[in-house]
């Protein structure tokens, strides 16, 4: 409501600002060429007698503006008459049709621009909002604001990186966690956090580096249950079911049973042991809709689904090898479905049929020493 | 001087700059005028060693060498053809792998690049011109090229 | 709440630009006062609508109003206040609204101070300036629009770019804008006199302070921005010869020419129809400037916000304005009346020539600027001119315009004797050939241009001094009596003086910089020792330190002199995390006019870091100069006397010089 009151009342000084010097009855005294030369004239003057010009010099420069003068003085006189009495209709019709059109146009043109009902939001009145009521992302660009003026600050690291996690943000969380890991000292736990933000920010696949960390992790507490678990996912992606399943089953004997993580364990290994061969993080797939439209499906059916893309993939792929980004999906695919020697073939394959081009040859190579296949 | 002999003089001052302009504009216009190229044109244009021009293009990854002397050698690339660049002196801050980047120089006769100067785009959201007109001219043309072909890869790279 | 006040502000601005636009041209055809006298209080009000708009705006950076797309875009609640302030014209909608502000700020003080003006002149001032607000609010409100809301309001902006986070950056455009929109007033002054096809006196008297005032924000601006990107782009040049540097560079020639017109035209009523065609070009080229910088037309180091899609726009006003004023002087300027009559040797002689220069050097950076944009829509071959093409066309335009400079101001109005010019230069003659030759003796073998540049600008400013000492009699008149006529010289006088000298003082500066400066690019270990010049810089080692926003690391250089420490140099890399950015700051040491420049590059494996490292000779006389051009015209600005100029009587040529 007040916002209306002030619109309009702003309307009305724009309206007053037209309108008010055509109410005024009496004639606005205007200059003229004659006032400029008259006011030389009188400069001159006020100069000859401080001395700043001589006489000769005043003479000839009094007779230039006098010539001048004389002539403005004839051609002024025609320009006088024609400002004469106007017609009062034009000034009428001015009136109205600002009085109108001035709110009229400035309201449609507002209207169609402005968004009236939205509240500002300064600073000030968003400090104000309760912290719980604030969203997540908020409170991130809080942390974030204090880790760029303290970015030693390794707590804060610690802090923000499970939710980077949570918000799906893997990279930062990967920094995140690596700053900590840094600035804090290296414990087991940072360790495995570490190498759990490497693996989601691999969709999921056990990288070398996120397995060195496993294991770094390991060297300092033999019982590191992300860890563990973690490493035999690694084992589980790289075709040794029976290692990964070993590591998994001695991680639940020594469990504590209310440890949060015993379900995901008792899930991972009943999938090792119903779906043979078709197991798999649900993150990592061939692309997110499919994967999508695969997670709504029943297992048995998700694994066929999952392989026939492959396969489809697979025989694009042999007729057409120039598709790196075709190659890092089926390759990637293979290593979550477990199956590393295809996984190692198309590498090779792909190695061939990027043969004449280094550049992408070396992102192969690349992709191959990350998931860990093979030295070359 | 009557009155028409000082138009005269004027007019004639006048024609004199504006003929010295003139001469002047065009003799630079053939002398130094720097040509832009990618380093596609340079191979299809043979351009000659020693002609002054711009290359332009972006930083292919992993070809940055730095050796004694501070000179550093790099390839700027339009995905079609790659072109080495010798360059000696300090990077700009923004120059970086898989970015855009201006180099002038010249050609040697072994077809490196010697470059005296070396632009790179000027913050997180500008591509030289030229690179961006020469690299959709390529088809390789990514909205945002360097940081999507990073984020595609599977990598736990962090530095 | 604000920024809708602030939005609707300046739709009423609009509306009110237009009326400004129509009501006082219709009153002014049909003599009619009434509706004439529309044109002041509609300016007035005009400038405090666009004012609330600003304020509005400034208020939502100020309180980080992030329900404001603008401010979210381009500000962050933890910056500090002051970079805050400045991010209201860091981007391309905040810097539009600034524009149309300034824009109605000269409306109003047009209109506030125009009293004694010919009411139909006023009218049709007013009428033009209106038409122009009225058109760039319309850009604002429909491309560029500063009061964009987002909903729901995200909780923290996206900064402002690291490298803009600098004072100097922050203080140019505003100072370019007042230049540039400065000289949209004697534009409004020439189409009204084009209109109306008859130039009154008054006209005249009003054009030079107004153009006068614009010349000197442009100049200051220009130094601004020069200096900045000196120091913070870390390459150790002052000029590059930039298109955007060069979208200031031509209408401050073009401004240049048009103030030395408008002196002719004030004093002797001659040159009025080359004035309005120099009022025309100088704002046709302000708004090419801004059209350069802000559609992206011509990318560089300075565009941060560039959108092609709002070139069209600003390019439909750009094609309305300048065609269309030069379509009217075509049109009317054959009937306007010819002013007065004078010698070729003269001084409106010495400024005709001047303005000739001027006009040509601004017409080969105009060529240097576009022509590879018109090569490339033509053939599509892309080039670029650089400093090498306007070295070789722009300054041997300059050379013999500076060697002309000192005989303009001795030359008499009407008929001059450059004879007798020339002698009274005898002694700022032979002061530039004892430097020319100073120079030579020293330097021994460095470049020859040198010696020859800094004898052209020692006799640019012994020129002007020259001037003074003339003017006040020093030599032939008793001492006391000569210093009291010094001190009753008009200040116009004396600031033309001034502003002389400033060119000189640049003049050296950029000759000692180009022809004099020694670079070394180093790579250090730490404890090691380069020397440069007379100085040995020892590199103590890299320091990592933090700043508000930012990490840095600095390198330590120690400066000795003949064994002697003078002082530390630490230039330094930042890194800004939010952003990922990382800048350049350089480290500078002034000694005298001259200055030591370094800056840091990558550091290496094996802890030695690449340093770039520069001795300046006279570098910092190029901004000096400029401020004391600026100088001399605030002098002259202060300097209220509106006298015609006298002829001198053939007579009293020994006698003293009349004041002016």
């Amino acid at each position: 409501m007040t916002l209306w009151f002030i619109l309009a009342m702003m309307t009305a000084a724009a309206i007053f600002a037209v309108l008010w010097p055509l109410g005024r009855a009496r004639p606005v005294r205007q200059g003229s060429d004659l006032d400029v030369y008259r006011d030389q004239l009188a400069e001159l003057e006020r100069d000859r007698q401080a001395g700043l010009i001589g006489a000769a010099e005043y003479e000839a420069a009094r007779v230039e503006v006098a010539r001048r003068l004389l002539a403005a003085a004839d051609a002024g006189a025609e320009t006088v008459e024609t400002v004469a009495p106007a017609p009062l209709w034009r000034r009428r019709l001015v009136a109205v049709g600002v009085f109108a059109l001035l709110p009229l146009g400035a309201g449609l043109l507002y209207a169609a621009l402005g968004v009236p009902s939205l509240p500002g939001a300064p600073l000030a009145a968003r400090t104000q909002t309760p912290l719980a009521e604030r969203p997540i992302e908020s409170l991130v660009a809080q942390v974030e604001a204090h880790l760029e003026r303290h970015p030693e600050d390794g707590r804060g690291w610690e802090v923000v990186a499970p939710v980077y996690l949570r918000l799906g943000r893997f990279e930062d969380a990967v920094t995140a966690r690596l700053n900590a890991l840094r600035l804090n000292g290296a414990t087991a736990d940072r360790e495995a956090d570490y190498g759990e933000a490497l693996v989601a920010a691999a969709n999921g696949v056990v990288t070398r580096e996120a397995r060195a960390a496993f294991e770094r992790a390991l060297a300092r507490d033999r019982e590191h249950a992300k860890a563990r678990y973690y490493l035999g996912l690694a084992a589980e992606q790289d075709g040794r079911r029976e290692q990964a399943a070993d590591i998994w089953r001695g991680l639940l004997a020594a469990a504590p049973e209310n440890a949060p993580w015993v379900a995901l364990v008792r899930q991972s290994l009943a999938r090792l042991a119903a779906e043979p061969g078709a197991g798999g993080t649900a993150e990592s797939g061939p692309s997110a809709d499919e994967l999508a439209a695969a997670a709504r499906l029943a297992p048995e059916e998700r694994a066929a689904m999952v392989r026939g893309m492959v396969e489809r993939l697979a025989a694009r792929l042999r007729e057409n090898g120039s598709d790196l980004e075709g190659w890092r999906r089926l390759i990637r695919a293979y290593m979550v479905l477990g199956e590393r020697e295809k996984a190692q073939a198309a590498l090779a394959d792909a190695r061939r049929a990027a043969s004449g081009e280094p550049d992408k040859l070396r992102e192969i190579n690349e992709l191959g020493r990350t998931l860990g296949l093979g030295d070359s | 001087m009557t009155r028409k002999q000082r138009r005269l003089a004027v007019i004639a001052a006048a024609l004199g700059v504006l003929g010295l302009a003139t001469g002047l504009v065009l003799g630079a216009l053939r002398d130094s005028i720097v040509f832009f190229n990618s380093p596609t044109d340079i191979v299809e244009k043979e351009v000659p060693p020693g002609a002054r021009i711009r290359v332009g293009g972006l930083v292919r990854p992993g070809s940055v060498q730095r050796s004694e002397g501070m000179q550093i050698r790099f390839e700027v690339t339009d995905g079609n053809a790659a072109l080495p660049v010798v360059y000696r002196g300090l990077l700009p801050d923004l120059f970086r792998e898989g970015q855009g980047v201006v180099a002038e120089g010249a050609l040697d006769a072994g077809g490196v690049f010697r470059a005296d100067t070396v632009l790179a785009k000027h913050d997180e959201t500008y591509m030289p011109k030229e690179v961006a007109d020469a690299l959709k001219k390529q088809g390789h043309w990514k909205n945002d090229s360097g940081s999507k072909g990073a984020a595609a890869e599977p990598q736990g790279v962090v530095r | 709440m604000i920024a809708e006040i602030g939005h609707y502000a300046l739709v009423l601005a609009l509306g009110l630009a237009l009326v400004q636009m129509i009501v006082p041209a219709w009153g002014a055809r049909t003599g009619d006062a009434g509706l004439m006298s529309v044109a002041g209080s509609t300016a007035l009000a005009q400038f405090a609508f666009t004012g609330t708009a600003f304020a509005a705006l400034a208020w939502c950076h100020l309180a980080s109003d992030f329900s404001v797309a603008n401010v979210y875009e381009n500000s962050h609640s933890a910056k500090p206040f002051l970079y805050k302030l400045t991010g209201i014209w860091g981007n391309h909608e905040g810097s539009m609204l600034l524009w149309v502000l300034i824009l109605a700020l000269f409306g109003a003080l047009v209109a506030l101070f125009s009293a004694n003006l010919p009411m139909r002149l006023r009218a049709h001032v007013l009428a033009v300036q209106g038409a122009i607000a009225a058109a760039f609010d319309l850009f604002i409100l429909l491309t560029s629009n500063p009061f964009a809301r987002l909903s729901p309001a995200p909780y923290e902006g996206r900064d402002l770019n690291p490298v803009l986070q600098d004072i100097g950056l922050a203080v140019h455009p505003p100072l370019l804008y007042l230049g540039y929109v400065g000289f949209s007033i004697s534009f409004c002054f020439a189409m009204a006199a084009l209109i109306e096809g008859r130039i009154d006196a008054a006209w005249a008297r009003w054009v030079r302070p107004w153009a006068l005032a614009a010349w000197m924000f442009l100049t200051l601006g220009i130094a601004m921005g020069s200096y900045w990107a000196y120091y913070e782009l870390g390459w150790g040049g002052f000029w590059f010869w930039d298109p955007v540097e060069n979208a200031s560079l031509m209408p401050w020639l073009a401004g240049t020419a048009l103030l030395h017109s408008a002196v002719v035209m004030e004093k002797r009523e001659a040159l009025k129809i080359w004035t309005i065609l120099l009022a025309i070009l100088a704002f046709s080229l302000s708004l090419i400037g801004t059209f350069l910088v802000r559609s992206g037309v011509l990318t560089s180091v300075h565009t941060f916000a560039n959108d092609p899609a709002r070139g069209v726009f600003i390019l439909m006003i750009l094609v309305a304005f300048i065609g269309g004023a030069f379509a009217l002087y075509a049109w009317r300027a054959p009937a306007l009346k010819a002013g007065g009559l004078f010698a070729p040797i003269s001084r409106e002689g010495a400024l005709v020539l001047n303005n000739l220069f001027l006009t040509a050097a601004c017409a080969t950076v105009f060529v240097g600027t576009l022509y590879p944009l018109a090569l490339e829509a033509l053939t599509g071959d892309k080039i670029s001119v650089g400093a090498p093409f306007f070295n070789a066309t722009f300054a041997p335009l300059m050379v013999p315009l500076l060697a002309a400079i000192p005989f303009g101001p001795l030359l008499a109005w009407k008929r001059g004797d450059l004879y007798a010019a020339a002698q009274r230069l005898l002694a700022a003659f032979g002061l530039a050939l004892l430097a020319v030759a100073t120079v030579f003796a020293v330097e021994q073998g460095g470049p020859v241009l040198a010696p020859f540049g800094i004898g052209l600008a020692v006799f640019v400013m012994a020129g002007a001094a020259s001037d003074i000492v003339e003017r006040a009699g020093l030599l032939r008149l008793p001492f006391p009596t000569a210093l009291a006529r010094a001190a009753g010289l008009p200040r116009s006088a004396w600031g033309t003086a001034l502003a002389h000298f400033g060119v000189g003082v640049t003049l050296l500066g950029i000759v000692g910089n180009t022809q004099w400066s020694a670079e070394r690019i180093v790579a250090l270990k730490p404890g090691e020792t380069v020397s440069l010049r007379q100085y040995d810089l020892t590199f103590e080692g890299a320091v990592p330190r933090a700043g508000p926003n930012y990490r840095e690391l600095a390198a330590r250089l120690t400066v000795r002199r003949k064994g002697e420490v003078i002082g530390v140099l630490e230039p330094s890399k930042r890194t800004f995390p939010v952003r990922g950015a990382t800048t350049t700051e350089a480290a500078l040491m002034t000694r005298g006019a001259s200055q030591l420049y370094a800056s840091v590059g990558d550091s290496e494996a094996d802890g030695s870091v690449m340093l770039r490292l520069y001795h300046k000779p006279l570098v910092l006389l190029i901004w000096l100069g400029a401020l004391v051009m600026v100088a001399g015209g605030l002098l002259s600005l202060s300097d209220r006397r509106l006298r015609v100029g006298a002829p001198k009587p053939a007579r009293a040529r020994a006698a003293a010089q009349p004041a002016e």
